[in-house]
């Protein structure tokens, strides 16, 4: 499947600095589509860091041993972030360039650059904080665009504080059908396109509350009903960490409080949503819409139509149309 | 007299008799009642395994409508053990004496370890066995050590509310047990509780992780855990690596500062690789 004719992916994510590869599950192709981009990236002769929050050119998957993992080939001059052993596993030249003192349950992780082609696996730093700065490091050594690639649904490093933009891997291993295939990949996309905070210019009304972390975390219906109660006006509730489910349902159920109040709920960034069984444009029928204060730029979304088990899905123009309609664009867009 | 010779590293394959024979033993059960059809239902799944020359060597009857088979045959396969290391994270095992030690030592406070089995999962054993003085097969939980202070929050906890207890008690580790391995259902759940640490801005604040009996190093960097403990861990095998990796934190960006008021903070903000 590797750079298929047009390149048409190394197109899409042209200037991005750091890029981050994320699946809506695993074994949705997030390295297929890295090995994608690095074959596309190679025959174009874009310098690259590649580094990733799990593991990647495994031969086996972890999980399912049955699964042929794709190997991840890399020009000669690339950049990698790895485990020192893995490098070292991979029999390939290179330079060590730093060590960055992140520890793995792999091994420490390393900076080199390969001084010749071939396949490596890749098993960069997991934190988000750790991930940023390797990329930075890879960015400052000389990579014009560093790819991040996920692990298994995590979404913790394309947040905007560490990636710039983001390829989404979608594929038939979410659901049986293919409707529910779609609609999976809708709500995940709403969550990643959740529009903008835009402030009212005067906010001395207390209608922005900010929202303490053990009453989010816990969502006790109680105490969500008392939030509401001691601030009548409010109609933006600013949460600063996760926002779960637990604490919508606490909204849901204190209908005597809401009486009628329409809501919009601010987290800082795409990654702090977690919704997995309804999606934002559920709870903006029920009155309770979302929003960020910083999002990324949703460049691609890849899909595998292959699972082990299911024959090749078709995505029709419809489920086409599905997954692109009903958002509002970024400014700016 | 047979020539003494070295085996070769790069081609290793089984040993019983001879170098390189690659002959190996099975042992197994089938859901058939006992007799020759049995035998031969033996000899049919062992030449499907690849074995050459296979031979069943035992076999008798278990129970009605089962046999119990012990085979031998010679394994074509090879592996270049030249190739293998012992990567991952080298965790030298203490004692729990070295341990206390390390840890008056090089943290010099109580290390506050919170444990659950979370989301659906109601068992409770693995985390128990780590945890709890009682411990198991004479080795007490890390509720018996001086250095932690332990909170086991017990099973069914979500993950949300695991890391607001967390945050709350000031954790320097975060111990999870997933024992549930149906349908994968334990790999959600375990990358949800990573992503919400994130979320909290609390990620290079506490040492995440894992236990269950498919657990490994190599699933715990999948799933964003700094440690995966699996069958045949025994609390101090866990305590060894908390007290180490701490201790290594504390030297790399000195002691956290411990914010309790709910105001998490940036990730942008968290100290970097080299920070």
């Amino acid at each position: 499947m590797a750079s298929a004719p047009g390149a048409r992916l190394a197109e899409l994510i042209a200037g991005v600095r750091r890029l981050a590869l994320v699946g809506l599950a695993k074994n949705t192709g997030k390295t297929e589509t890295l090995a994608t981009i690095l074959a596309e990236h190679a025959a174009a002769g874009i310098s690259v860091g590649v580094t990733s929050i799990g593991r990647d050119g495994e031969e086996r998957d972890v999980i399912d041993a049955r699964i042929a993992k794709p190997r991840v080939y890399l020009s000669e001059g690339s950049l990698v972030a790895s485990a020192g052993e893995l490098v070292s596993a991979s029999g390939l030249a290179h330079e060590r360039l730093e060590q960055t003192g992140v520890r793995t349950p792999l091994g420490e992780v390393v900076i080199v650059r390969l001084g010749e082609p071939g396949a490596i696996e890749v098993a960069g730093p997991s934190a988000a904080g750790d991930v940023l700065a390797v990329s930075e490091a890879m960015l400052a050594l000389g990579a014009e665009q560093v790819l991040i690639d996920g692990a298994i649904d995590r979404r913790a490093a394309s947040s905007p504080a560490v990636a710039d933009a983001l390829v989404v891997a979608t594929g038939a291993v979410l659901a049986r059908e293919l409707d529910e295939v779609v609609a999976a990949t809708a709500q995940a996309i709403d969550v990643i396109r959740l529009p903008l905070f835009e402030p009212a210019r005067d906010r001395s009304d207390g209608s922005v509350v900010a929202v303490g972390r053990e009453l989010v975390l816990r969502g006790e219906p109680a105490q969500v009903a008392a939030l509401l109660r001691t601030h009548p006006q409010a109609s933006t509730l600013r949460i600063e960490g996760a926002l779960g489910e637990g604490f919508l349902e606490g909204l849901l159920a204190a209908r005597r409080e809401r009486a009628g109040r329409e809501l919009e709920i601010v987290v800082a960034d795409p990654t702090r949503a977690f919704l997995s069984r309804r999606g934002p444009r559920w709870y903006a029928k029920a009155g309770i819409s979302l929003a960020v204060l910083d999002t990324i730029d949703l460049k691609a979304i890849t899909v595998n139509p292959r699972r082990a088990d299911v024959a090749r899905l078709r995505f029709s123009r419809a489920a086409r149309a599905d997954l692109r309609g009903g958002r509002r664009r970024r400014a700016g867009d | 007299m047979s020539e003494w010779r070295e085996a070769d590293l790069s081609r290793v394959k089984p040993y019983a008799d001879r170098l390189d024979d690659g002959v190996m033993q099975l042992s197994f059960t089938l859901p058939v009642p006992y007799g020759k059809a049995a035998r031969r239902a033996a000899m049919q799944l062992a030449s499907k395994m690849g074995l050459e020359h296979p031979e069943v060597v035992h076999f008798q009857a278990l129970t009605d409508g089962y046999t119990y088979f012990v085979m031998f045959g010679e394994c074509v396969h090879t592996v270049d053990f030249t190739a293998l290391s012992e990567d991952g994270f080298e965790v030298e095992y203490m004692t729990e004496a070295q341990i206390e030690a390390y840890a008056r030592e090089r943290v010099g406070r109580p290390i506050v370890v919170v444990g659950a089995a979370t989301g659906t999962d109601t068992h409770s054993v693995g985390i128990d066995a780590m945890l709890n003085l009682k411990g198991f097969h004479g080795h007490h939980g890390l509720e018996g050590y001086k250095a932690f202070r332990t909170y086991n929050l017990g099973s069914q906890v979500p993950n949300s509310v695991l890391v607001a207890r967390a945050i709350d008690l000031g954790a320097d580790a975060i111990l999870v047990s997933q024992t549930v391995t149906q349908q994968n259902l334990h790999i959600a759940n375990l990358t949800e509780l990573v992503e919400i640490v994130e979320a909290e801005g609390q990620r290079k604040n506490v040492i995440l992780t894992c236990g269950g009996p498919r657990v490994s190093d190599e699933l715990a960097k999948e799933l964003g855990y700094d440690a995966g403990f699996s069958k045949g861990t025994y609390p101090h095998h866990v305590a060894s690596f908390i007290v180490r990796e701490l201790a290594a934190r504390i030297e790399q960006n000195g002691e956290r500062s411990r914010e309790r008021d709910g105001r998490a903070e940036d990730v942008s903000r968290v100290p970097g690789a080299n920070g």
